[in-house]
């Protein structure tokens, strides 16, 4: 479709305008404006309906924002009632946002930057972080790619598109490998992390990791990890600064 | 005692920007996760493994974020440059837990910051109103180029009070004073509670945690059987 490159270049920045006010609406609207070129020409009353449409409230993964942006266009040239399709957009928002959560930051995040930490204690070096960041950003712009394309193809019917796709499998299954090599990475980076330390290092993490644990576990929603981290080394700096 | 000349800050500044931007507005490629952002930071500094394990350290607090919507979340990015430039410049033993304690105040407020580029962008949106009901392309673009610079500023501010109060703290501590040996293993133990706090949160229950447990069962056969 005419404008598709420039939509998936924008759609990289769909956040570029995140606001409290209509989230990544104005990066929506942004990226909607190549494939919408068209309409402008035929139709530009409606072009200009469509475009305030494009840029409404909307929220969910970056990643997968390509689907409902693709949806909404198709809908938008083939004349579909605008209320319609601001229906078809609050429909998206949540699942969109929740199988892309599940995917991406609760899942090859994790795995990737836990993959990283292991082979690094197990003696990669920086080589491994490059081939990392690269396949990473392969992934994001295949995805992105696929979201955008599937979108245009389906229209208003892009949520069965979705459901029948590798998206909910991947969500599903996603969170074993993400514990698995999270549990790996973790004794191996401390470790790493302590060795060649002198007699008592190790001892002295594994109490911090307990009480911290602790204080992670029931402390309530305020007690976060940063916090407890700069609480444990400003009670170290002041035993060290005080201490007989 | 090392001291980074002013042609590594401006290339350092220059990083922990691209860093900032990374995290929500362009291109959120992974670079502004610790590990990334501080090993770079080490490379630029002609310390790459300084750099690699503040940002491993870094990261197991990281691990315990998930950065979604409109929640509020520390930002390690530009953070973690800070944290590089001062635990390579103090540059001895306990320079790495000086470093990340830079980093975690930094991170924490980072954070801030966010949500003051996300109400100026918000009170952006609120005086374009009209023109955005109206259907402006033009006004759109605005907002959206408007959002993408105030991020830039944004991080680059940030950075800049990074690699100043890391320059600072490095001028500051100096020769003379020892740092305390027990920071680095104290700041492992917390970041090794986040990291698996964040991990069981992710697993939920059952089969899930099981493999967790699996996991961190094969990481502790390796470093009992000393191959870590």
């Amino acid at each position: 479709m005419k404008g598709e490159g420039r939509a998936l270049l924008r759609l990289m920045a769909i956040q570029g305008a995140w606001s409290y006010e209509r989230m990544i609406g104005i990066g929506m609207g942004f990226s909607a404006a190549p494939l919408l070129g068209d309409l402008e020409q035929a139709e530009p009353a409606r072009h200009r309906e469509a475009t305030a449409r494009s840029a409404e409230f909307f929220n969910c993964h970056p990643y997968l924002a390509g689907l409902a942006l693709g949806a909404s266009v198709r809908a938008e040239q083939e004349g579909v009632a605008g209320a319609q399709i601001q229906r078809l957009r609050t429909a998206l928002c949540s699942p969109l946002g929740a199988l892309g959560d599940q995917v991406f930051w609760a899942g090859l995040v994790p795995i990737l930057m836990s993959l990283s930490l292991a082979a690094i204690a197990l003696g990669g070096g920086g080589g491994v972080l490059v081939a990392v960041v690269l396949g990473y950003n392969l992934v994001r712009v295949l995805v992105t790619r696929w979201a955008l394309r599937t979108g245009l193809a389906s229209g208003v019917q892009v949520g069965r598109a979705v459901s029948s796709s590798w998206l909910p499998r991947a969500a599903a299954k996603v969170a074993v490998p993400a514990g698995l090599t999270a549990g790996l990475a973790i004794p191996l980076t401390a470790a790493w992390l302590l060795a060649a330390r002198p007699d008592g290092a190790g001892l002295l993490a594994g109490a911090s990791a307990g009480v911290a644990w602790l204080l992670l576990r029931f402390g309530g929603g305020r007690m976060t990890s940063l916090r407890v981290g700069l609480m444990f080394a400003v009670v170290i700096l002041l035993w060290t600064r005080f201490a007989p | 005692m090392i001291t980074a000349s002013v042609g590594i800050l401006v290339v350092l500044l220059l990083w922990g920007t691209l860093v900032g931007i990374d995290l929500v507005s362009v291109p959120q490629g992974l670079l502004a996760r610790p590990l990334i952002a501080a090993t770079v930071a080490g490379w630029l500094l002609g310390d790459l493994h300084t750099g690699i394990r503040v940002g491993a350290l870094l990261e197991l607090f990281a691990l315990d974020v998930l950065p979604v919507g409109a929640s509020r979340y520390p930002e390690y990015g530009p953070a973690s440059v800070g944290a590089v430039l001062l635990a390579v410049g103090l540059d001895r033993p306990g320079g790495i837990g000086a470093g990340v304690l830079l980093g975690l105040l930094l991170a924490l407020l980072a954070g801030y910051t966010l949500e003051w580029l996300r109400h100026a962008n918000a009170r952006d949106v609120h005086r374009t109103e009209d023109e955005l009901n109206a259907g402006s392309v033009a006004a759109i673009r605005r907002l959206q180029w408007a959002g993408i610079t105030r991020d830039l500023v944004r991080s680059a501010g940030v950075t800049a009070g990074a690699l100043l109060l890391a320059t600072v703290g490095i001028a500051r501590i100096g020769e003379a004073a020892s740092l305390p040996a027990a920071l680095t293993p104290a700041l492992v133990g917390v970041g090794v509670a986040a990291a698996l706090s964040g991990a069981v949160r992710n697993a939920g229950r059952g089969r899930r945690l099981l493999w967790l447990g699996i996991g961190l069962a094969a990481g502790l056969a390796l470093v009992l059987g000393g191959v870590a």
